[in-house]
């Protein structure tokens, strides 16, 4: 009996452990929550209360006033406010989807083709992982005029295919894959292509739904920077951030828009959070 | 007809070079040339003109002046050095603790990792579009700034005063505050580190678990036996992700650009930021030299 005891505990954990762990986990989550709670909080509260001295965390009298003021000053935009929000979408889509589909495709024959040099093109990928973007963001401005890109969406869409973050962690992920996965699907006759489609791809899937969320939460936040000047490309974070210039005035306007620039980046996370299932990359091994 | 006589090998190199020939272009020409003409510039005495600029070589004289003349930049980058030798163990090793935590079963858990991830979505974006410096705005960039987090109302506000008209030595309250806020700092860096770990652990097999279970391991052997050895690879490249994350966006950054940007001295920022990057690069090389030894690969 005592070792069915024993065994038993081996097996579970305990629930006094369990618990502890819960709470562990409770108060830190409640730690980073806080400026969460106080944003959205802010969002509902009126001018006065904004501007209560020290600020309170909870809101007293909600009110939604400051979501239809913020729709008023869109009304009142000089290019249809749609269209910002296009652009955003579309900048944020493009370049989300370039960059992973850019950065794994370059992954695969890094992690798992050893050609001539892949070991000098690593090095030069993490040597560039550590400059900070302000390094190059003189030349970058010059190349892009070069290219005749000023002022268009390529500017910010294409130098986010080469970031080379995404391409690091790519092949990190996919260093992993046990060699005899792809040798296997070799024999079987399917060619590098398929390979990568249907053998690597599924089975990084964690890999790039993270990076799908990095790249994404990079994207929204995107203001054109120096390459973007006519009106009607200018992203939506661009316009919210001209609403909220309007002083003490829009105080409770700017609460409002960060409250909705960060529901999108919010979701994007919990959806592909969600969708991860465990994969099983060493699950067909017989060895 | 060449192509013919290739060996397998062979074919596997081109292979490569095919499937990696597109981002290599971007990278190319949108990084390296950028990279290389940053470091001409390091060289050179930049000056504007009517039409564009000139540079003319002065050798290691804007270097020179980083290091021996420039009032702040040695001490702001000891500093950076510090806090990157200080944190990044802690990152490390608090964001795979809570991701295998985030990684069990149990109700509300994307719900937890969202929460977990937020520091990253508020540090971007956002709050940057806030912070243009009013005081609606100053007080919602205090409340979640990166470096000093949701806490730092209570941190900076309520904390601080109390403790001071309390009557405690201002030196000694300063120095608890401030390891307050690093707890923070930590746990607010951790973001991208958790959610790398947590799609490490998801690309572990659960067979390996279940022969385990079947085999009497406890939880604790478990882990250092199975999810230890098959997350390693990671451990590295979080790692090198945390130090180049923690060197991008400090105050030697925020030097180099404001050289550049507010007192327009653009070789001298040049050069800063390039002296910088060898810190980096050997701080790197020095820990992953060190870690990737002890990395297991599952081939």
């Amino acid at each position: 009996m005592k070792l069915a005891i024993r065994v038993k505990r081996k097996v579970n954990r305990s629930w006094q452990v369990d618990s502890m762990l819960f709470l562990l986990l409770a108060a830190f989550g409640s730690f980073m929550a806080v400026p969460l709670i106080y944003v959205i909080n802010n969002a509902f509260k009126p001018l006065d209360e904004l501007f209560i001295f020290p600020p309170t965390l909870f809101v007293r009298n909600a009110t939604l006033e400051n979501f239809a003021d913020l729709f008023q000053v869109m009304k009142n935009s000089w290019v249809p406010f749609s269209r910002y929000i296009f652009n955003t979408v579309f900048i944020t889509a493009a370049g989300t989807a370039g960059h992973i589909l850019l950065a794994s495709a370059a992954a695969y024959p890094l992690a798992k083709h050893k050609f001539r040099g892949h070991k000098v093109l690593f090095t030069v990928i993490v040597l560039s992982l550590m400059f900070s973007p302000h390094v190059t963001a003189i030349p970058n401005y010059m190349i892009m005029s070069a290219l005749g890109w000023m002022d268009s969406y390529q500017a910010v869409i294409i130098p986010a295919f080469a970031y080379p973050l995404g391409l690091y962690l790519m092949k990190q992920f996919m260093e992993q894959i046990p060699d005899a996965l792809l040798e296997a699907a070799k024999i079987d006759g399917a060619s590098e292509y398929r390979i990568f489609w249907q053998v690597v791809m599924p089975l990084v899937k964690p890999a790039w739904l993270t990076l799908l969320i990095l790249m994404m939460q990079m994207l929204w936040g995107t203001d054109g920077g120096s390459f973007i000047y006519s009106e009607q490309l200018k992203t939506m974070h661009y316009a919210m951030g001209q609403i909220i210039q309007g002083g003490i005035a829009r105080a409770g306007v700017g609460a409002a828009v960060a409250v909705i620039m960060m529901t999108v980046p919010i979701v994007t996370f919990v959806l592909s959070q969600s969708n991860v299932i465990q994969t099983m990359a060493s699950s067909g091994m017989k060895d | 007809m060449r192509f013919k006589k290739l060996s397998l090998e062979q074919k596997n190199r081109y292979y490569g070079l095919y499937f990696i020939l597109p981002w290599f272009a971007g990278f190319l020409f949108l990084f390296i040339v950028p990279l290389l003409s940053s470091f001409r510039y390091s060289l050179s005495n930049l000056q504007v003109t009517n039409d564009g600029f000139s540079l003319d070589f002065i050798g290691l004289s804007n270097y020179r002046e980083a290091l021996l003349s420039h009032e702040s930049y040695v001490r702001i980058l000891t500093e950076s050095v510090v806090d990157i030798a200080v944190n990044t163990p802690l990152i490390i090793i608090f964001s795979l603790f809570f991701a295998v935590l985030l990684n069990q079963r149990f109700r509300g858990r994307v719900l937890a990792r969202a929460i977990f991830f937020l520091p990253v979505i508020l540090a971007s974006g956002i709050i940057s579009s806030i912070e243009n410096g009013d005081l609606m705005q100053s007080v919602v960039r205090s409340a979640n700034d990166t470096t000093g987090g949701g806490l730092s109302i209570m941190k900076n506000l309520e904390l601080t005063v109390m403790l001071v008209e309390s009557g405690l030595n201002i030196t000694f309250v300063e120095y608890l505050t401030g390891a307050v806020s690093r707890i923070y700092e930590i746990v607010s860096q951790s973001g991208v580190q958790i959610l790398i770990f947590l799609a490490g652990l998801q690309s572990i097999s659960p067979s390996l678990y279940e022969a385990a279970k079947i085999e009497g391991s406890t939880g604790y052997e478990a882990f250092w036996k199975i999810t230890f050895p098959m997350i390693s690879p990671l451990i590295l490249t979080n790692l090198v992700y945390t130090i180049i994350d923690s060197f991008i966006s400090d105050e030697t950054s925020r030097l180099v650009v404001d050289t550049a940007f507010k007192s327009f001295d653009f070789g001298l920022s040049a050069a800063m930021a390039w002296m910088y990057f060898a810190v980096i690069a050997l701080v790197l090389w020095i820990t992953t030299s060190i870690v990737s030894r002890k990395v297991f690969y599952q081939d």
